[in-house]
Formats: structure tokens, C-alpha cells, sequence
């Protein structure tokens, strides 16, 4: 039971509290004291003068808090005013929490701000994160050529590490994926081939589908879900943890250390993931050529040899690095900027995989148009 | 009214190695524990097991009346409220803002009303020796003092019963600690929390803990008001109290000569 009331002792204002004042029950006391009346009411009672706290079980800073508000909003002052018969515990802890709570502004939440300003401020955000990829993307270069000119300072075991980690245990994943990307395509294509009897050239469309187009865009999404998400995250805690400032303290570069292992890596498996998946998308394409089409297995290698140009295999294999390059750059700048709190690692991570699938479709489309224009 | 905190035969184990080896301990309610004990012997441990972040190998542990590793899910919540924590680095949300890791508990809580929310906040910050306009920045914007006096402000939220402190004064200058010595000290006396801190801080020993529980070994070493440790037999015991610098125990002699 809290409650509180109001009354006139003696010429003064008293107001009594009573029952267990407490944070769980602030609802309550919101409401007991909006009933309480107001100065000048009734019994023509201005401000409290005296509180009485002698029916008081409990006063925590809560409820004081509540209740100071309460008062100071009347016009007495909960720092000053006579009480009586409170316990001391309870009158120290009113005492304090007036003192604590005297003046206060509350700060005030920024307004805010209209459309155009905001997808101003949006246009200008993405400029300059363009901006800082492509410096980034020329200090992994110059790093990139120190290593490589002085073979001394390439961190080896790091670089191996990352290619067993990004190489190594993607090719099931990647094997998967390709395998029945190919089996679909060659399963689509056959439908189309069969009604002119055309089953042989099945083979043609997939072998330069998958090795021209398909097998590295796919890798490039896989690695960029698998491993640009993980670099950006990887270094954003590492950061987040004074580890890049440890490093760079030790008098190590921290582009050295982790960066151009990683981009390094990344750029020399995302050409054999793309092989894997190449290999993977003929295999399953070869399983519906052998079951649907009626083309054995050695027909179907026959006709890959006499009608896949080698050209659109390499250029399969050549885009991967670039893909590569792109995925690197953006995981590692990711990783090692903004400010360093959790969100930030998330929403980086987040934003790395979406840039990333982004910048290869628009990459792989720019490859498409100027391949195309120079006749190959 | 039951003892704050109930230990019995309290057992951990990592691996092969027996951290505690049957710990029982009481504390009663208002009083201010210091827990100390060379590194290793497993005081955060135990402070996890209290608050039920870690489970003991063997034994109970009753907080508040409640078996902390027996309790369903909304019991064990309802003794979380109950108590606050104050972990070793802060351990603010480094996405709020200072006042909106003090505000997580009230709202979530439900118990607040939202018109009261910001003034709270503010009383808590002024309760935990914070200035006002540390409230708007973010904790990677704070220095380690004040990191800690945040995660005050946000143990002290929901007028905790209980307060635990994981080393409140580590990596804190003398003069800051000692603040934050009789910040405890008040938190305790006039608000009646009981507290318990997990110390090094020779001189938080010295100044305010009225009883103080030394590990070691797997056991409770030592129970009791500061002068009863200092009067113990044990090595690690006369170590630590010895290893206050010789000049500190010269100006002790010589205020106690005059």
C-alpha cells in the first residue's frame, strides 16, 4: 500500500507519505501523487512545508527521485524542507537524491533532418566511401609491391593460413554449388535442344556458359559471403581489441601483417575456386547430358575439346583475380574503419558482402561490354 | 530476512585443474565483502557462479533467498533484478550512449514509467560521480575512470539490493580509486546495498572493507574484519599485506609513534 496525503497540522501544509515507496512500484506512486491535490485546492493548501514520512516501510532513490520531481514542481524545495518522523536511513536517501537531482536539463534528441538533406547526406557518404576504397585499393598495391620486391617481408605462414581458409575449405561449398548450377543449366538448355534435336549442342552452351560466365560470378558471390564477411569482421575486432594497435606498436606495419596476406590469398584462389567450379558445373552438366540426352561421357568430352575456344576459359579465370582484388579491398577497409563499437562491425560486415556482390556484377558486366567491343 | 548470499560446497573444475574445492561462505545482508586472492584462484570465477553466469561443478549457491542454479527462467530473472554488476572493463554497450546503457535496465525493466526515465538516468549518473554531459557521449569517448563509473550508474539502475564489483579500482589512478572507495563506501552505509568487491587494491582493503575473504587454494584462507587477516598465520596472507611498500610502513610507524 503507498500512498500519500495531504493536510493541514497547525497552520502548515504536511503531506504524509506512507507504505513502501520503491522502484516497482513508480507506477502506482505516478498515480497517487497526480491525485494528490494541488497547491490552492480544497482546503486552500499551497506548497508542502513538512513532510511526514512516519508511515514510511520504504524510500529508495527511485521513488525519491519521483517524488522531489513532485515537489519541485509545486514549488518547495525537497532539499531544505522539515521533515519528521522518518527513518534516517530513508531522510539520507531523500537528502541525497535532492542534492543529486537538483539542476538538470535534460538533453534534448536531435530533430530530424528532411528527405533531400538526408539522401544529400546519403550521396555524399557513398562518394567518399568510393573515395576511401580507392586509396585503400592503392596502399594494398604499393604494400602489395613492397612485399613482392622484398620477398623478405611477405608473412608467409599468414599467407598460407589464408589460403588454407579461403581456398582450401571453400572447394566443397564451391564444388556443390557449380555442380548443380551445371546440372540445372545443361537440364534447361537439353529441354530447348531436344524438341530441334539439337541434343550435342548442350554441350557447347554450357562449356562456355559456366566457363565464361557462370562458374566465376558464382565463386565471386560464394568468396564474397564467405570471405569478405570474414575479414571485415575478423579485423573490425581486432581492432576493436587494440590488436592492430599492438601490432603497429611492435613497430610491425599493420598492412603487412594482415592485409596483404589476405588480399594476397584471396587473389590467388579465387582463380582456382573458379577452376573447381569450372570442372564441378562440366560434371553435373555431363550427368544430365549422359541420363536425359543420351550423350555418353566421352562424347561429351569430344565435343567440349572441339567446340570450347580456350579464350573463354581464360577469361573465366582472368576475371576471378579481379573479383578477388575488389572482395579483398572492400573486406579489409571495412574491417579497419569507422568508429570501433560492435554495431559498427556488424553493419561493416553486413555492408562488405553487399558491396562486394554489387562491385563483381557491375565488374563482370564492364568485362561483358569492353570483351565484346574488342571482338573476343 | 535470509543472507544475501549462501554458499555451500562450492566445486569447480577446468579440465584437471579444481579451481574452488567445496567454498561455503554467507554473507548477510548491508554488509561490504572484499574478496581477495592471488591471481588464479578463482575469485571472477566465483563471482560468475554467484550471479549465474557460470555453473559450479558441485553446490549450491542461494541468492537472495533463491538457488540461483535451481531457479526456472523467470525466477532467476526476478533475482537479477535484484542485484547489480559492475564487470572488470565496464562492459558498456559500446553502441548506446552512456545514459542509454544507464537507461537499458530501467525500460526493460517495465517498472518505470517513461516521463521518469531521463531524470533517473541523470540521478544515476550524479549518484555514480559522473558529470552531467557525460551522459550524451559514447563509452569508447571515456576514460577508464569514468568507463567504471558508468557501469555503476548502470549496476545502481534498479535500486539493486546486492552490487557486485569486478576489480572497481584496477587500472584507475590513486586519487580516482579512493573516489570510487567511498562511493562504495556510501553506496553501502546510506543506501544499505550490500556489496561485494572483488579486489587488488590494497588500500580499498584498508579503508573500507569491513570483512574480507581471502582464497586460496581452492578454500576460504581467511574470514573477517581486517585486523583478523592480518593477524593470520598464513604465507600468501603476510605476502600480500607485506608487500606494501617499505616507505608505506614507515610513515605508518611514525604516525603511530606520534
Amino acid at each position: 500500500m503507498t500512498d500519500c496525503r495531504i493536510g493541514i497540522e497547525a497552520g502548515r501544509v504536511v503531506m504524509r507519505l506512507a507504505g513502501a515507496w520503491q522502484l516497482a512500484r513508480l507506477r502506482q506512486l505516478d498515480e497517487a501523487l497526480k491525485a494528490c491535490p494541488a497547491p490552492g485546492a480544497e482546503q486552500g493548501a499551497g506548497a508542502p512545508q513538512v513532510l511526514d514520512g512516519s508511515a514510511l516501510d520504504a524510500l529508495d532513490t527511485a521513488a525519491a527521485l519521483q517524488l522531489c520531481g513532485w515537489l519541485r514542481a509545486r514549488g518547495a524545495d525537497p532539499a531544505t524542507m522539515p521533515v519528521r518522523g522518518f527513518d534516517p536511513r530513508f531522510e539520507r536517501v531523500l537528502r541525497q537524491v535532492a542534492a543529486a537531482s537538483g539542476d538538470q536539463a535534460a538533453a534534448r534528441p536531435a530533430a530530424l533532418r528532411p528527405p533531400i538533406a538526408r539522401f544529400g547526406a546519403l550521396a555524399v557518404s557513398a562518394g567518399e566511401m568510393l573515395h576511401g576504397h580507392l586509396s585503400f585499393l592503392g596502399f594494398v598495391i604499393v604494400e602489395t609491391g613492397r612485399a613482392l620486391v622484398r620477398p623478405g617481408r611477405l608473412r608467409v605462414s599468414e599467407l598460407v593460413t589464408q589460403l588454407s581458409r579461403t581456398c582450401v575449405t571453400a572447394v566443397p561449398v564451391v564444388a556443390l554449388v557449380t555442380a548443380l548450377i551445371g546440372l540445372v543449366f545443361a537440364y534447361l538448355l537439353g529441354l530447348q535442344a531436344e524438341q530441334y534435336g539439337a541434343n550435342i549442342f548442350v554441350v557447347d552452351g554450357v562449356a562456355l556458359g559456366m566457363t565464361r560466365e557462370f562458374s566465376p560470378l558464382i565463386v565471386a558471390v560464394i568468396v564474397a559471403g564467405r570471405s569478405g564477411a570474414s575479414f571485415a569482421a575478423q579485423l573490425g575486432t581486432m581492432r576493436l581489441n587494440e590488436e592492430t594497435d599492438a601490432i603497429a606498436v611492435l613497430g610491425l606495419s599493420v598492412a603487412q601483417v594482415l592485409v596483404v596476406p589476405r588480399v594476397l590469398a584471396l587473389v590467388l584462389a579465387l582463380p582456382l575456386l573458379v577452376f573447381v567450379g569450372n570442372l564441378a558445373g562440366l560434371a553435373g552438366a555431363a550427368v544430365i547430358a549422359s541420363t536425359m540426352l543420351d550423350i555418353t561421357p566421352s562424347t561429351f568430352l569430344a565435343r567440349l575439346h572441339d567446340s570450347l575456344a580456350p579464350r573463354h576459359a581464360i577469361i573465366g579465370l582472368v576475371k576471378a583475380p579481379v573479383f578477388a582484388l575488389l572482395i579483398a579491398v572492400i573486406g579489409c577497409r571495412m574491417g579497419m574503419s569507422g568508429s570501433r563499437d560492435t554495431r559498427t562491425i556488424g553493419i561493416n560486415t553486413t555492408s562488405t558482402v553487399v558491396q562486394s556482390i554489387v562491385g563483381v556484377i557491375v565488374i563482370d558486366a564492364l568485362f561483358a561490354v569492353v570483351l565484346q567491343e574488342i571482338g573476343w | 530476512m535470509s543472507a544475501a548470499i549462501e554458499l555451500r560446497g562450492i566445486t569447480t573444475r577446468f579440465g584437471r585443474q579444481t579451481i574452488h574445492d567445496g567454498i561455503d561462505l554467507t554473507i548477510g545482508r548491508g554488509e561490504l565483502v572484499a574478496v581477495i586472492g592471488g591471481s588464479g584462484t578463482g575469485k571472477s570465477v566465483l563471482l560468475r557462479e554467484i550471479i549465474g553466469l557460470h555453473r559450479p561443478d558441485a553446490g549450491t549457491v542461494r541468492l537472495l533467498g533463491t538457488d540461483v542454479w535451481q531457479a526456472a527462467g523467470a525466477e532467476l530473472a526476478a533475482v537479477r533484478r535484484r542485484f547489480g554488476m559492475m564487470f572488470q572493463d565496464g562492459a558498456l554497450f559500446s553502441s548506446l550512449t552512456v545514459a542509454g546503457n544507464v537507461a537499458v535496465p530501467l525500460r526493460e525493466s517495465g517498472l518505470v514509467p517513461e516521463s521518469l526515465v531521463a531524470p533517473l538516468v541523470a540521478l544515476r549518473l550524479a549518484q555514480a560521480g559522473l558529470p552531467a554531459d557525460a551522459g550524451a557521449k559514447m563509452p569508447a569517448q571515456l576514460s577508464g575512470g569514468m568507463r567504471k563509473r558508468a557501469a555503476i550508474a548502470r549496476a545502481l539502475a534498479l535500486e539493486p539490493e546486492l552490487l557486485f564489483l569486478d576489480e572497481p579500482t584496477s587500472g584507475l589512478d590513486p586519487i580516482t580509486a579512493r573516489a570510487f572507495d567511498r562511493l562504495l563506501e556510501g553506496l553501502c552505509e546510506d543506501l544499505g546495498i550490500t556489496v561485494v568487491v572483488v579486489t587488488h587494491d590494497l588500500d580499498t582493503l584498508m579503508t573500507i572493507a569491513r570483512r574480507v575473504v581471502v582464497l586460496g587454494g581452492g578454500h576460504v584462507v581467511a574470514d573477517g574484519d581486517l585486523s583478523t587477516i592480518l593477524a593470520s598465520e598464513d604465507p600468501w596472507i603476510r605476502e600480500y599485506f607485506s608487500s606494501r611498500t617499505s616507505r608505506d610502513r614507515r610513515e605508518d610507524a611514525e604516525a603511530d609513534g606520534t
